[in-house]
This record gives C-alpha cells, sequence and structure tokens, in this order.
C-alpha cells in the first residue's frame, strides 16, 4: 500500500520493520517526529521508548538495551550528535550493534535548526576519536529512507557495528509516496548464537569469520564490556599481542563486507564525459540536472552514493576511470568531495557547495555541466 | 528550468498564518495527485518560531522522479494573507497561476504575466459556516485553474484523510471546494 509519509515517520517505521524494539532519545528538530512516532509505534509491538535527559544518556540507552539483546536506535541532530560521539567511540570499541539517526540541519552548533545541510559527513566518519571503521548510509527521498533504515539494523547486527543513518532536514520533513512492504515479510538479520557454554564464551574472540557472536547480558554469560582496549574475554589489556588481533579484526569484518555495504546506483556512466557524484537530498537535484543534460545531447552519468562510509573507492574510481570532468555537489563546504579527490586525483574535480540551508537546485548543477560539456 | 517531453511539472506554494489550514490544503492536493498515479513531494517550510508565524508548504507534482522538492519559482501560489502576498507574487513563474485571497489581501497583482484569481475566500467560508473553509475555497479555484487534477481526486483525499475531529465539516469542505472552483474556470 502506498502511503504519503514523512521522511521522519518512514525511518521510525524502517526501524519497527526492521525489528526494533528499543528507542532512547532526546527531541531535536528536525529529528523530533521519529521520537514521536516511535513513541506510539513501540508500546504498540511490545518495544520501549524512553525520552532520556540528554543525547549522552540518550545513546548510552540504546547501547544498554542492544547489550540486553534488543535491536535499538537513537535519533538526534547535529548538536546532539556532537554529544553522542563519546559513546559512539564505546559502542564501536564493544562492538554493539546499533542504529544512531542523525537528520542533518545547518550548523554549526545550533545553526539553523530547520533547514537542511550535509555538514555533518566527516563528523559521521572521524567525530569519534580514534583510529576505527564505521558504516553511515544516507537516503535522498522518503522511500529510500524506510529501505535504508532495515538496511543499517541489519548490518549493524550482521557485522556487530554501531550504523550512522545521515539523513537530512528535507528529507525527514518532506513527505512522499511510500511502498510500505509487509513488515514479515522484511528481510532481517538477527542477532548472532553460540554454541558454547558460558564458561567457554568469548564476546571478543578472534573467530576466522571475524565476528564473534554478541550474547545478551541475563543468558548466563558473564563477560566484562569497557572503552578500553580489551582481550578476548573483554578484560583490559596492554598487551600489542592482543590489540592489534583486535584492530585487525574490526577493520576486517568491515572490509570483507563491502561488495555488501557499498549500496549506490550508477546511471549513464558507460559512455559518459562528465560524471555528477551525490548523495542524499542532493542526490535528486543531481540526478534531475544528468537526465535534462542527457536529453540536451550532453554525455553525461550520475552516481548515486547511499553508503557514504566505507568511502566506496573503487566504485568511484570505476565510474570515474572513462570521464575528463567529475562534478560533486554537496550542501556543505567541501566534505565527501575530499574522498572523490583523494581517489581519483584533484584535476578533474569541479565543486558545487552550499552550507546555507538552501538547496542546491538542478539548474545550478546543469550550469556547470554545460559550462564543461559543450555539445 | 523546463524538461523537454515533460507531460506534467508542477510546482505550487500554498503560504499563510498558522491556523489557516495552508499545510493540510497541500496535503490534500499530494493525496490528489498520488491517487492520479503522479510522483509528489510536500514539503513544510516553517522557521524557528512554535507559534503565529508563517506556515507554507511547497507541493511539487510530476508524472517523473522529483529532482528539488524545493522551488523558488513556482508555477503556482496560493496566498493566504499579506505577507504571502507580498513574498510570493513576485515569484510565481511567466505562466503560472497565483490565488489571492482577496477577503485578506487587499492589494492587485501587478503582474501581467501570470494568470491571476482573486477569491474572497475567507468571506465565502465564513458564509458557508466555517471561515476557516477558505483554504479548501482556494484549493477549489487552484486546481480548477490548473487543470492536472480532478475536483474529484480532491474531493476523495478528503473523504479520506480529514480528520477525526473535523469529519463532521466534510459536506461543508466540497462545498467550500466546488465554490472556489467556480472562480478558478477560465
Amino acid at each position: 500500500m502506498i502511503r504519503l509519509l514523512q521522511g521522519d515517520e518512514a525511518c521510525a517505521e524502517g526501524a519497527i520493520a526492521a525489528g526494533c524494539r528499543f528507542f532512547a532519545g532526546y527531541p531535536i528538530t528536525p529529528a523530533t517526529e521519529i521520537a514521536e512516532v516511535m513513541a506510539r509505534r513501540l508500546p504498540q509491538v511490545g518495544g520501549v521508548f524512553i525520552q532520556m535527559e540528554d543525547e549522552i544518556a540518550s545513546i548510552a540507552a540504546v547501547i544498554g538495551a542492544a547489550v540486553g539483546g534488543a535491536k535499538a536506535m537513537t535519533a538526534t541532530s547535529g548538536p546532539g550528535f556532537s554529544l553522542m560521539q563519546e559513546n559512539l567511540g564505546y559502542a564501536v570499541m564493544a562492538e554493539i550493534p546499533c542504529v544512531i539517526v542523525d537528520v542533518q540541519r545547518l550548523g554549526p552548533s545550533t545553526g539553523r535548526p530547520t533547514r537542511p545541510s550535509q555538514g555533518d559527513v566527516m563528523q559521521a566518519r572521524w567525530g569519534t576519536h580514534g583510529d576505527h571503521p564505521i558504516i553511515a548510509l544516507c537516503p535522498s527521498s522518503v522511500q529510500e529512507t524506510f529501505d535504508l533504515t532495515v538496511k543499517a539494523f541489519n548490518f549493524a547486527e550482521q557485522y556487530r557495528t554501531p550504523v550512522i543513518l545521515l539523513m537530512d532536514e528535507v528529507v525527514g520533513h518532506m513527505r512522499e509516496g511510500v511502498d510500505l512492504p509487509d513488515y514479515d515479510a522484511v528481510e532481517r538479520v538477527e542477532r548472532g548464537q553460540t554454541l558454547v557454554p558460558p564458561e567457554w564464551y568469548k564476546p571478543f574472540e578472534n573467530v576466522p569469520t571475524n565476528i564473534p557472536p554478541l550474547i545478551p547480558f541475563g543468558e548466563g554469560y558473564r563477560y566484562h564490556i569497557t572503552g578500553l582496549h580489551h582481550d578476548e574475554r573483554g578484560y583490559p589489556t596492554e598487551r600489542v599481542s592482543e590489540i592489534e588481533p583486535w584492530l585487525e579484526r574490526v577493520f576486517g569484518k568491515i572490509q570483507q563486507g563491502l561488495s555488501e555495504i557499498l549500496l549506490y546506483d550508477a546511471e549513464d556512466t558507460e559512455d559518459a564525459d562528465v560524471l555528477v557524484i551525490a548523495y542524499g537530498i542532493t542526490a535528486r537535484s543531481a540526478r534531475h540536472a544528468v537526465r535534462y543534460a542527457r536529453e540536451r545531447g550532453h554525455r553525461v552519468g550520475f552516481l548515486k552514493l547511499k553508503t557514504l562510509w566505507p568511502f566506496p573507492e573503487e566504485v568511484v574510481a570505476a565510474a570515474a576511470a572513462q570521464v575528463d570532468r567529475v562534478i560533486v555537489p554537496e550542501l556543505n563546504l567541501g566534505q565527501l568531495v575530499l574522498e572523490v579527490e583523494r581517489v581519483i586525483g584533484r584535476e578533474k574535480v569541479r565543486r558545487i557547495n552550499r552550507a546555507t540551508g538552501e538547496l542546491i537546485q538542478p539548474a545550478e548543477i546543469l550550469t556547470v555541466i554545460e559550462e564543461w560539456d559543450t555539445v | 528550468m523546463q524538461e523537454a517531453g515533460r507531460r506534467i511539472q508542477e510546482e505550487i506554494i500554498i503560504s499563510g498564518f498558522g491556523g489557516q489550514g495552508a499545510l493540510f490544503a497541500g496535503q490534500l492536493l499530494a493525496y490528489a495527485a498520488m491517487d492520479q498515479g503522479l510522483h509528489v513531494t510536500w514539503i513544510p517550510s516553517y522557521g524557528p518560531e512554535m507559534r503565529g508565524g508563517k506556515a507554507r508548504c511547497t507541493v511539487v507534482i510530476s508524472d517523473e522522479e522529483i529532482g528539488s522538492p524545493l522551488v523558488r519559482r513556482p508555477s503556482a501560489a496560493i496566498v493566504l494573507n499579506i505577507p504571502s502576498m507580498e513574498a510570493f507574487e513576485p515569484a510565481v513563474k511567466p505562466g503560472g497561476i497565483l490565488v489571492v485571497n482577496s477577503s485578506l489581501v487587499p492589494q492587485k497583482s501587478e503582474r501581467d504575466d501570470i494568470h491571476v484569481i482573486y477569491v474572497p475566500a475567507s468571506d465565502i467560508a465564513s458564509d458557508l459556516g466555517n471561515v476557516r473553509l477558505a483554504n479548501v475555497v482556494c484549493l477549489g479555484a487552484l486546481i480548477q485553474a490548473l487543470g492536472v487534477i480532478p475536483l474529484e481526486a480532491i474531493e476523495r483525499a478528503l473523504d479520506d484523510h480529514l480528520p477525526e475531529r473535523h469529519r463532521k465539516l466534510l459536506g461543508l469542505n466540497k462545498e467550500a471546494l466546488r465554490k472556489g472552483a467556480e472562480y478558478g474556470e477560465h
């Protein structure tokens, strides 16, 4: 059935469909509607909603719920996402599956609460300190918000890692037709199981799959969790011989899943002279401009990235290999473009940036395409 | 930006004070467009204030996937009050439609390149028994002038989506829609 849903509503529904049964959050524009829907929906499906005192407590509660066995989520915007960074690192370190939604608004600081931005792209990657892998997904429509929220939960469980969903104010508040599937038919990844008895269980074991199962607290499996570097049982360690394998394993578990994790749409890239790479709300204007340019005879290709982190290096390199120019529009002063330039070099790349709270319009991207590609 | 070979693409801004029903009128339009199998986006625009501010929404209707859900130059606008008139009368694209709630907006448009429809919507709504129907009166005028979506699709949207607490006003809403539509006829 097709319903006219807001992006924030679709995020909440996607979470319910994916099996999320715990939400802790603190209201903030433009993410409040996610909490609102979860407050109403979770009790209907036997879940728990808690409004916490702040965002630090929110992500802490989510981590706790996840260790208790629940699929758990929190949702916030830039200012709250900043507060969550420390515990986000804890979730990475302790390998806690959970989903953190950041509905991006214009920053820095409280910025413009009711205006969109894509200014938290680098924060999603490097906001928490220390070297670590992370998965971040970015929807460009209400339907994609539903679909990618489900994916976020599945990746979190599959790879035992926090996953960030980077929405923006327009995708969050916009209403569009959404085809909601039967939730029972939605593909869900469930928490891993173990065959070993409690006394043999090692929650951070360096198993060949790189992903040891996380057995919920309360089932008789007693173990230690810490933000300190730890051994396979979870106790703090200073030994390089234990720290190195951990690093290899947590990076390895994401690396080995890249073919599944890296989500993107490529259109008309085969014969292109010019490639437009975009993501999130900006991808809509970009695709519109590309299709229009095609009709006017320009050989333009389009690459929409739905997974921003890990950065899809090979996908971008392959799509850009044949073209003369690459255009990267984004609602910030140049963030993901840094990765594009790292992969393919700066010479070919042209940036289109805006960080005022206004969208980049299709016509603006078209103008840049036509400047370069004279038919 | 006009697209070659395009059949349907309308960007409509509906704007007024909070409480005038601009957002709901936009939702009716969005549901009706969806009912016709069209792509649609509806997005509210509001500032940081909680109450008493401007309330407006942008609805984009297209027979293909929608590029930007926000536009600077709409192809049509409904202005329910004076500040909205001042903001959007100059913004409507040449050849576009402007529906003015002339009960509350005394001034006339100075544009000669758009189709301006003056509807005493608040007065019509008051005569029908509820001044808050002015949004639907204006929507009727716009739908009729636009010719993209049949009036019946808006009526079905009212049947399906008028909030429970306003259910008793369903008949009046449809009457308001039809009264408005008379003003939209060329």
